[in-house]
Parts: C-alpha cells; sequence; structure tokens
C-alpha cells in the first residue's frame, strides 16, 4: 500500500497522460462525466456518481469497424487504426464490476468481440472507492460494496492520511511504480454500507412468474425511451450499419459502425417480414429485466446488474428496479 | 391548496372508478423513494394512491395516445380519465385537432394549478419553474371536472426572455451552444418518448428501412434528431417542459421549441392548443392566405 496526496496523485496522473489517454470524471456543462483529460486540473476528484458509467470506451457508443474504398472496380478494405492504450482513472467498484460482467457476456464464448478485447486490453482500472452508498445505489445487494476492489487494476481509497493506493494485477503495479509515494502500513477506512438491501432471486423463479399480470402493470407508466439501457453499465446491444461517404467522381466510400442499440426500441427485436416478438412495451421492459437476472446467469454463469442504481436516478417516469426486485420476490414467495 | 387538488383528484377518481365511467385514472403517485411519478389507477379501492403537489410534473396526456384512440382491433377503447394541468390540456386539445385522442374517450380532471417548482428548489417553500413563473393559465381550457381554487395570476409578461441571450449571440455562437449541449445527448430519445406531441409509428432518426439518419451517437445525429423534432412540433408544443424534465443528460431542449412558438406566435398569432376550435397553423392549409415573411 502507498500513500500519497492529491498533489502527488495529480503529479502522477499528468505524467501517465504523456504516454497513454487518461479517462477520468470531469464536468461536462454542468453534468459529470466520464471524458479523455489533458490536464489533472480538469478532473474532479470528489464526487458521487456519474451520469454515465465509462462503458463507451470499452464498447463505444459508435465504432468504425471497416472502411471501404471503391475506386472504379478495386475495392479496398480499410480496417481503423487501433486506439492508444487508456487509463481510466476514478471508476467505482460497481462500474469495474460491470465491466466483469461485460467480459463474461462478450469475451466468454467464442468467438470472442475482437473489438471489445482489444480495448480491455489496452485499459488499465484505478478505480476509486466511494465512502458510501449514494442515492438509488444497492451494490451491496449484488455481491459487492462501495469499497470493492476486486475488479480494478490499482485500487485507492481516501484516508485521513491522504490517498491510499494498492495495486491488484501487473498493469496496476506498473503505472504505480510511476507514483513517487511513501510506503505505509495503513489500511483503507471501511465504507459506510447502510442502504437500500434487496434480494436477487435465482433464474428458477424468474422463469416461474413470467407470464404474471405484473409485468403489465409495471410497464403501464413506462415511457418506451433508450434511458435505463443507455445508463445501464451492463447493457452491450448493438446494431450494425453501413453508412455512405461523401465522395468524389468514380469513387465511393462506406464506412462499417456499429452503434449502442437499445432493446427498449420497438424495432430492436423486428425481424425480416415485419414480424415482432416483442411488439409490446410491457414485453420489452420484461425482458430487459429478464436479461439481467434470468438469462445471463443462465447462459453465462452472471447476474448482469451491479447495482449502480442509474437506471433509477435516469428513469422519466419513476420505475425502480430495486422495486421490482421486490415485487418478483413477492411473487416468487407466493408462488412457492 | 395542494391538498385539496389532491382530495378533489382522490373523489373524483373513486366516483369514476365505481361508477365505471373510465376504465382507470390517469395521475401521479409517490414511488418507493418518495419521488412522485404517473400511476394507473384502475380500482376504486386504490384512489387513494394518488397524490398531487407542485413536483407532480409529469404531462400524462402522453399515455393516452395509447387508450384514448381507437383501437385497431376494432373495439371500443377504454375511457380513460386523466389529471391534467393548464398546458396538459393544450397538449391534449393539440391531439384532438390531430385526430390521435377522442374528446369523449376522456375524462379530464382538470387542476387548477399553481404551478410546478423549480427542479432544484423541490420540497418546502421552493420557488416556481421558470417556465411556470411566466404561465398565465391557471384553469385548463375544458376539463370535466375541476379540482382546486383557481390561484391568483401573477406570472411575469412573458418577454422571451429565456430566448434572449441566444438571440443576442451571433449563428456561430448559437451554433457552438448546441453542438456543446448536444456533445452529450445519449440518444435515448427520452425527450420524445415524454413528449404528447411526438407520436409517429416510428420516429425518422429510428428509421432503419429506409434509413435516413445514421445509428451513430455523434453530435451530427443527435443535431439532426433535435432539430427535426422540434420544428416538427411547430406550433403544436404546448410548451409543458416534459422533454426538459425528461432528459437525463439536463439539455435545455425546450429553448428550441420555445425560439419556434414565439416564430409561429409572431407569424398566426397563435399558441399551441389554445383555442378549442382553431386547429394549428401548421395543420391548415388555407388557399388565400399570405403570410408576412
Amino acid at each position: 500500500m502507498k500513500v500519497a496526496t492529491r498533489d502527488a496523485l495529480a503529479r502522477w496522473l499528468d505524467s501517465v497522460m504523456v504516454q497513454r489517454s487518461v479517462i477520468a470524471p470531469r464536468r461536462v456543462e454542468g453534468e459529470l462525466l466520464y471524458r479523455p483529460v489533458r490536464s489533472s486540473d480538469d478532473i474532479v476528484f470528489d464526487f458521487e456518481r456519474t451520469a454515465l458509467s465509462p462503458k463507451t470506451y470499452l464498447l463505444p457508443d459508435t465504432q468504425v469497424v471497416l472502411e471501404v474504398e471503391k475506386r472504379d472496380r478495386a475495392v479496398t478494405l480499410i480496417e481503423p487504426e487501433l486506439g492508444r492504450e487508456q487509463v481510466i482513472f476514478g471508476i467505482r467498484p460497481c462500474d469495474a464490476r460491470a465491466l466483469r460482467v461485460l467480459d463474461a457476456l462478450l469475451l466468454g464464448r467464442t468467438p470472442a468481440d475482437a473489438y471489445y478485447a482489444e480495448r480491455r486490453e489496452a485499459t488499465t482500472l484505478v478505480g476509486l472507492a466511494c465512502p458510501q452508498l449514494w442515492d438509488d445505489c444497492f451494490c451491496s445487494s449484488l455481491g459487492s460494496g462501495p469499497d470493492d476492489g476486486s475488479a480494478v487494476d490499482l485500487m485507492i481509497c481516501e484516508a485521513e492520511s491522504g490517498y491510499l493506493l494498492s495495486a491488484n494485477t501487473e498493469k496496476g503495479k506498473v503505472l504505480l511504480e510511476q507514483l513517487e509515494a511513501e510506503e505505509t502500513e495503513q489500511a483503507c477506512p471501511a465504507s459506510e454500507t447502510a442502504g437500500a438491501r434487496v434480494a436477487v432471486r435465482p433464474p428458477e423463479e424468474w422463469r416461474a412468474v413470467f407470464d404474471d399480470g405484473y409485468w403489465l402493470r409495471l410497464a403501464e407508466r413506462c415511457l418506451s425511451c433508450h434511458a435505463c439501457t443507455y445508463v445501464c453499465p451492463t447493457c452491450r446491444c448493438f446494431d450494425v450499419r453501413d453508412d455512405t461517404i461523401a465522395s468524389g467522381p468514380g469513387l465511393a466510400r462506406f464506412r462499417r459502425l456499429r452503434a449502442w442499440d437499445s432493446c427498449m426500441a420497438p424495432a430492436y427485436r423486428r425481424i425480416a417480414g415485419g414480424h415482432n416478438p416483442r411488439p409490446d412495451k410491457a414485453q420489452r421492459l420484461r425482458n430487459r429485466y429478464y436479461c439481467k437476472f434470468c438469462y445471463s446467469p443462465l447462459d453465462f454463469d452472471v447476474v448482469a446488474c451491479v447495482g449502480c442504481g442509474r437506471c433509477i436516478a435516469a428513469c422519466p417516469v419513476g420505475i425502480d428496479i430495486t422495486e421490482m426486485l421486490g415485487e418478483v420476490a413477492a411473487l416468487a414467495e407466493e408462488r412457492s | 391548496m395542494n391538498h385539496e387538488i389532491q382530495d378533489g383528484i382522490r373523489i373524483r377518481a373513486r366516483e369514476l372508478l365505481s361508477l365505471g365511467e373510465v376504465g382507470c385514472v390517469i395521475g401521479h403517485e409517490r414511488g418507493p423513494r418518495g419521488r412522485v411519478r404517473p400511476v394507473f389507477v384502475h380500482d376504486a379501492g386504490d384512489a387513494g394512491r394518488l397524490v398531487w403537489d407542485q413536483t407532480c410534473h409529469h404531462n400524462l396526456v402522453v399515455y393516452l395516445r395509447d387508450r384514448a384512440a381507437p383501437s385497431r382491433r376494432g373495439d371500443a377503447p377504454l375511457r380513460a380519465g386523466i389529471v391534467a394541468r393548464p398546458c396538459d390540456v393544450r397538449a391534449l386539445n393539440v391531439l384532438i385537432h390531430e385526430g390521435q385522442v377522442a374528446r369523449d374517450q376522456v375524462f379530464v380532471i382538470g387542476v387548477a394549478c399553481p404551478g410546478m417548482l423549480a427542479e432544484e428548489a423541490e420540497g418546502a417553500g421552493g420557488s416556481l419553474a421558470e417556465h411556470c413563473r411566466r404561465c398565465k393559465e391557471r384553469v385548463p381550457l375544458f376539463y370535466d371536472a375541476l379540482v382546486g381554487e383557481p390561484p391568483p395570476v401573477d406570472a411575469v409578461v412573458d418577454a422571451w426572455e429565456d430566448l434572449a441571450e441566444l438571440e443576442g449571440s451571433t449563428p456561430g455562437e448559437r451554433l457552438a451552444f448546441w453542438i456543446r449541449e448536444f456533445d452529450r445527448c445519449i440518444r435515448c430519445y427520452a425527450c420524445r418518448q415524454a413528449c404528447p406531441g411526438c407520436y409517429c409509428f416510428e420516429c425518422l432518426a429510428e428509421q432503419v428501412d429506409p434509413q435516413w439518419v445514421s445509428i451513430a451517437h455523434r453530435v451530427p445525429q443527435k443535431a439532426f434528431f433535435h432539430v427535426m423534432r422540434a420544428y416538427h412540433l411547430a406550433g403544436r408544443c404546448a410548451e409543458c417542459h416534459a422533454c426538459d424534465l425528461a432528459c437525463p443528460m439536463h439539455i435545455p431542449l425546450s429553448l428550441l421549441n420555445r425560439k419556434i412558438a414565439k416564430e409561429v406566435k409572431a407569424l398566426f398569432g397563435y399558441t399551441a392548443g389554445a383555442d378549442p376550435t382553431i386547429p394549428p397553423p401548421l395543420a391548415t392549409f388555407r388557399k388565400d392566405e399570405e403570410l408576412p415573411l
């Protein structure tokens, strides 16, 4: 364990920026977001929850996967250049755990998602413990906690004497070696874990309540927007489409993009011929929860929710995932 | 005052549901975290869930497009009761003019509206939201029952002051402003989904066959969507600010709608949904019409 002052931490981050991109929480027009920073002056060290997780730096909201150039009859395929090595500074334990979930879902099967794998490999996670659970947070109900450093390369917590840093992985050690700081015997103060506790029921109980009228009632207020899926650190669905790029005579250019997509959109599940197996918003909302709590555990052995609480904060009509978990538990009790 | 409104809503909802006048009443309830949210009350016994205070900012008219429009299967739609403020009723009026909602399928529980509290000032003694401070309507244009006593009108004159800064800046500065704002848009479409006026079966911004807009989450696509939406709401936006309040990234979207509302007012002397007999100008064609363009 090393101990460092805020100034030492800032100097260290400034030196890291020379070699790699540093993504950190910063204020963008009043909103707290993970963004690339060019100076440690831009980094916000004391914060609650960011509006979005840093998911987009590993699974970009928009990614060019291929460019095609057609000059007369000659077709050239251009693969995009790989990005730089990056450090995500100040990632919260929940968001780091969400990347473990994405690992299971995107890398756990063959073929692995090559784009995600490349970014994941090029990324070092520097975690920052939350001193407590914030409004709407429930990470401690999902086998984690506000000071869980298990999913980061280097964990930082704030103690009275300064910031305490410990490396968990080789990547973390390499980064920590650049920091001029004293060794210490101190341990991180335990974070306050008081907060909402909810029970997540096993997949077989979810299956038993699939046809319950509760899902229709729950979805009545749903607006079918995409906010919950885009603020979610584990939602990972994307669409792939080709864009035409403006080009000169004799030259045609296309760009193949993949971009975030949302299962809340009516067209998400529509198939050739126009049939849609999930035409109603209640089916879509139910499916989102089943994906997280029933299908992912069954298929990938991982619950695809980390309790960050962002969907609760972002929902314009107050749909609350913890309330839903409580209802499912109650329904399952009734049936057993 | 708020308690009278709440009591009035509960009494009316209980009556409507127990008499079978409506299939459900759409109002507000308090969620598990103390925040208000829309609720659908189907049984008279649940009318006690309905609450009302000056944080009940959702425009519930948005839910009527599913409920009070003629059904595709041809069966009679369920009549719905709805709690509505003056701005909500103007949005409803637009939908009725456009044939989206049948007036006789809606029982309007009109609220004599004291205005909503500013988001940051929610709680005791908070100040009114900016858009409510300039609103002169205390009683909805039409209703089937009115709850609450109309509070006095002490609205500030609407001098379109909220637009002054943008109007006073150069086109380059305005563009820079909107690029900054749209940069953090996540294309979640909460603004569109919360808007009663946005009821296209499939939004042009999401259509894939043909695909008009790239799926990229980048500023050009976001700007295109927001500007298009603003134009599609020309003369139709009731200025309820549901879009602003739904945006998880707090983008001041209604500035776009306000600017266009100002233009429509200047050209047509029209305020969206303000008259039960006059249809929206951009949904009207008159051969002899000449505009001072």
